[in-house]
């Protein structure tokens, strides 16, 4: 469903994607890895729209994504989150979740009341449905900036979920988790796949995209370096070279254990 | 005492229209981070496209309302497509000078669109005026408090009732997540700009009306009176709007009373001075200023 060909970002003379071809097949979830610097947060912005490609196409589900502005996007079904998270703080979970429902399917169903005033008792189901599966029922009316950092995760989450993307991009959501809410996290994710979500996972953590992911791509330098299922990826020479290779210490370990 | 309180219900009628001015610029600099300082330009313009009419082809004086605020937000689009969302990338201060520059062009327009230093601005209300017990009401002032409340009432509810409001709170405060939340950043921002330029328009006709002139000083005037009210309430804060131009209307009615005509102005410039000196944000600014860094820092 997404099919990146010879995408290319160039800052400068520095190439942070090179010559990336990716292909992402509806409803898998798909691990993108990489050291620090490889290129993954650019790819995710490419795909976007942040990032303007310097060469290459982005198509989802065929057709061509160059140039169309990141709400555009997300009407097409990318959705995405945050690595550091960007909610907005100021109004309330309830709040955060109905404004980001803005899928073709809402804009088409939702009559003038709920789509302005969220006042139908479909637009109040929907949202509790999301705020359940966000376990946040409770604090339906707190503001986004009153909630603790492992809610505010989930809330972005549910935001994603609430624009009703066909594709979602996770850009690094185990950051600052510990192993119970990285646990969690891959639970939640199987299920949003299982509820018909392709996933595209760029992640920092193994234990996480080796848990989850079917297909992984591995970036090194803006370049693709290998792909395959996570045991191909764990086995494969050049792999083990970018992250163990180097005198890093702190590299992180590919072995699922930890 | 009958003076003083008769001079701050006058105080707090004018004040209205300052407060319809102030959040004007407050919401533009809530949604955006940055001045419009051609808001008061602006209006002048769409007033005097109004007058022009009236001067030229004696049209009725609703056409002349109505033409007021029709073309005041389109003036205001024209502002917001060239100084706002053409270098909306760039940095804030490209945005003030650029809409500084166009300030001038739009008070070169209407020089030539009626080159006279003043004109009479035709008021929908007579003047006239009713007294309640001691106190004398003028109408016009009177139905521009009326006027105020019920276009604050509404805005409330358009803000923080409707989704085009969240949409608009959303792009304030992160415009990026926003448009990945499918808003379209610069069709909301284009909305603010037609929404404040009417409430803009509508403040205009009421002064203007007050006045029963107009010359191509308003612009500054309304500019002037407008930022200075956003101050004192607070930059961003709507609320602070409200409070800063009803201050400011008070001091000024007062000043005029006890002090005179060419203390009124001087005592706006000192009220700014002292709330600058003692509460630097503002009236609300300050709660505001610091509850958003703490919310920024959590999220």
């Amino acid at each position: 469903m997404l099919e990146l060909r010879g995408l290319s970002k160039h800052f400068g003379g520095v190439k942070a994607v090179d010559e990336l071809d990716i292909t992402v097949q509806e409803g898998e979830i798909f691990g993108l890895i990489g050291p620090n610097g490889s290129g993954k947060s650019t790819t995710i912005n490419l795909i976007c729209g942040v990032y303007q490609e310097t060469a290459g196409t982005v198509r989802f589900h065929e057709e061509l994504m160059n140039g169309k502005p990141p709400h555009q996007r997300l009407r097409a079904g990318i959705a995405r989150t945050f690595q550091n998270i960007r909610l907005f703080p100021n109004l309330t979970v309830w709040q955060n979740l109905w404004v980001a429902q803005n899928s073709p399917e809402d804009l088409a169903t939702q009559g003038f009341l709920s789509r302005w005033f969220g006042a139908t008792r479909q637009t109040r189901r929907e949202i509790a449905t999301l705020l359940e599966l966000a376990d946040l029922e409770h604090k339906s009316d707190e503001l986004a900036s009153n909630l603790a950092f492992g809610e505010q995760r989930r809330l972005e989450f549910a935001r994603a979920a609430a624009a009703r993307p066909k594709l979602l991009l996770l850009d690094e959501p185990a950051a600052g988790m510990n192993r119970q809410e990285i646990h969690d996290l891959s639970l939640r994710i199987r299920r949003i796949r299982d509820s018909g979500v392709t996933i595209l996972l760029v992640e920092h953590v193994m234990e996480l995209v080796m848990g989850v992911a079917e297909q992984i791509a591995v970036l090194n330098f803006g370049q693709k370096i290998a792909s395959g299922t996570p045991g191909d990826v764990q086995r494969n020479k050049a792999v083990q070279e970018a992250y163990l290779g180097t005198s890093d210490s702190d590299a992180p370990s590919l072995d699922t254990g930890d | 005492m009958i003076d003083f309180v008769q001079n701050t219900v006058d105080g707090m009628m004018f004040g209205s229209s300052y407060a319809l001015l102030a959040i004007g610029f407050t919401i533009i600099f809530g949604v955006m981070r940055r001045i419009n300082l051609s808001f008061g330009a602006t209006i002048m313009l769409g007033a005097y496209i109004g007058t022009w009419l009236h001067v030229h082809h004696q049209v009725s004086v609703w056409v002349v309302a109505l033409t007021t605020l029709a073309s005041t937000v389109l003036v205001g689009i024209y502002v917001e497509r060239l100084c706002f969302h053409a270098i909306r990338r760039s940095a804030v201060l490209a945005s003030m000078v650029s809409s500084f520059v166009i300030w001038m062009q739009l008070e070169e327009a209407a020089i030539h669109l009626l080159p006279e230093r003043t004109y009479a601005f035709p008021a929908l209300l007579a003047a006239d005026s009713f007294e309640i017990g001691p106190f004398l009401f003028r109408a016009e002032q009177t139905s521009m408090l009326v006027l105020a409340m019920i276009m604050v009432g509404v805005l409330h509810v358009l803000l923080y009732r409707t989704r085009f409001g969240l949409a608009l709170r959303a792009v304030s405060e992160s415009s990026l997540a926003a448009a990945y939340m499918g808003i379209n950043a610069a069709w909301v921002t284009l909305c603010a700009f037609a929404l404040v330029s009417l409430m803009g328009g509508v403040a205009g006709y009421a002064i203007l009306s007050t006045d029963a002139q107009i010359t191509p000083f308003f612009g500054l005037w309304a500019t002037f009176k407008g930022l200075i009210a956003m101050m004192l309430g607070g930059m961003g804060s709507l609320p602070g709007a409200i409070l800063g131009g009803l201050l400011l209307g008070v001091v000024e009615a007062h000043a005029l009373w006890y002090l005179g005509n060419e203390y009124k102005d001087l005592s706006a410039y000192l009220l700014l001075f002292g709330m600058l000196v003692l509460r630097p944000g503002g009236l609300m600014g300050q709660r505001i200023l610091s509850r958003e860094a703490l919310a920024f820092r959590r999220v």
